[in-house]
């Protein structure tokens, strides 16, 4: 955890970087990743329908840039956004989303059941590598709605509610992960169908420094599947 | 940087090393030559960045560090001897100008180095709109570049494009924006986002 926080303070004191980019860039990857292992044609349901729930943070942020990018290619995601940071950057995010006609939800889906109904995916945008502690309402009860969900759930970095470094064996078990720079220690632990590498921006110097050993990307793809 | 590895893959490039020269203008045109050459990096190019006229936008400088973050090299000063740039590279980015460009800005302080890109050998990959023509009305004595990539829509000048390959890259304007303006774009394929035409 600590490694990928020092990565990221690099990339925004040394390089430069604004939050901004580097969101733009991973929301993208998960959108990409996404659309490779559930192409919009796969839904059974009649439309491609994607519920895409966002958390309080920057994983939020990936969150919304993610549904933007589903939209452009042809899904129909939903959004639910209940604490939104008071930012220009997140209030930006979200009035493009807004603008696109992205539905946001006022409340919650009560019921799993009703998810499955609803959706062919979720995607868990709640929380990223910077969790720590306990898990605080509303998203304590959403994560234990989520568990239960049959939809394959596809988690941006981390599933959400889990130790970043241990993992959850009770918790979220996602069907899809997208790492964002590099795996955490917490992908260890996961367990489901797919595993993508995304935020194909750390530069080769980094990579080194910090011992990444990234497998490479295939020639100008945002994404790579890990497994 | 999508496009030019589409229109110069990798492995095709003539010389041993994939150099790309981006000649980055003062404005925003630079500026997204400044972005794809970091891109240019990550996919394993070896791009070298011609900037004279630096942007003080701040947005626009911390793109510069980035580059130079990544030890893309900045040339300072164009040579003008058209065969070194033939000899040094496979292939030159142009980012001097784009559709905002005034009319006689050609003739501007870029007029220099227009005036040697007009006679390299080597293709050259002019973004939005090859640079020094007029957006509506196209150049008959200006650059030819080998490839266009058009951002969001073709220019109308895009129209007197000659070269070998066309492509509409930006996959980010909303459908009603789209309808607005009557862009009809191509359909994008998949999750890309570039399209040739």
């Amino acid at each position: 955890q600590e490694e990928a926080q020092a990565i990221d303070q690099e990339l925004f004191t040394e390089y430069k970087f604004s939050v901004d980019q580097l969101m733009e860039l991973a929301g993208l990857s998960c959108a990409t990743a996404i659309a490779k292992a559930y192409p919009p044609g796969s839904f059974t349901k009649s439309l491609p329908a994607v519920l895409v729930v966002c958390g309080p943070g920057n994983n939020g942020g990936d969150g919304l840039v993610c549904a933007r990018h589903l939209k452009m290619f042809g899904y129909e995601p939903t959004v639910y956004y209940p604490k939104r940071p008071n930012k220009p950057l997140f209030e930006g995010l979200t009035t493009q989303c807004q603008k696109m006609d992205i539905p946001f939800l006022s409340e919650f889906p009560a019921e799993a059941a009703l998810i499955d109904e609803l959706y062919g995916l979720v995607v868990d945008a709640i929380f990223g590598f910077s969790f720590t502690g306990a898990v605080r309402e509303p998203f304590g009860s959403i994560l234990n709605t989520l568990e239960h969900v049959t939809v394959p759930v596809a988690s941006i970095d981390i599933p959400s509610g889990w130790d970043v470094e241990k993992g959850k064996a009770d918790g979220l078990q996602p069907d899809m992960l997208i790492s964002l720079t590099a795996p955490k220690k917490a992908a260890r632990h996961f367990a489901g169908r797919y595993h993508f590498l995304g935020g194909r921006f750390v530069p080769a110097a980094l990579q080194k420094k910090y011992s990444l050993n990234l497998p490479p990307y295939p020639g100008t793809d945002c994404v790579l599947q890990l497994s | 940087p999508s496009p030019l590895s589409q229109a110069f893959p990798l492995p095709s490039l003539p010389r041993k090393q994939p150099t790309v020269l981006v000649v980055c203008g003062p404005a925003q045109n630079g500026a997204i030559g400044l972005v794809c050459a970091r891109h240019l990096r990550i996919f394993d190019y070896e791009p070298t960045i011609f900037y004279p006229k630096r942007s003080p936008d701040p947005l626009y400088r911390d793109f510069t560090t980035q580059c130079e973050k990544m030890d893309i090299p900045f040339l300072s000063y164009l040579p003008t001897e058209v065969q070194l740039i033939n000899d040094a590279y496979n292939a030159v980015v142009d980012a001097v100008l784009g559709a905002e460009a005034e009319l006689g800005e050609g003739r501007g302080p870029c007029a220099g180095i227009l005036a040697t890109l007009k006679h390299v050998r080597i293709p050259i990959v002019s973004l939005d709109v090859p640079s020094g023509w007029d957006v509506e009305a196209g150049s008959s004595s200006g650059i030819s570049p080998d490839v266009l990539v058009s951002l969001m829509a073709p220019k109308q000048c895009a129209r007197r494009f000659l070269g070998r390959q066309h492509f509409v890259a930006g996959r980010f304007v909303p459908y009603d924006v789209q309808k607005k303006f009557e862009l009809n774009p191509p359909e994008y394929p998949g999750t890309e986002c570039v399209v040739p035409l």
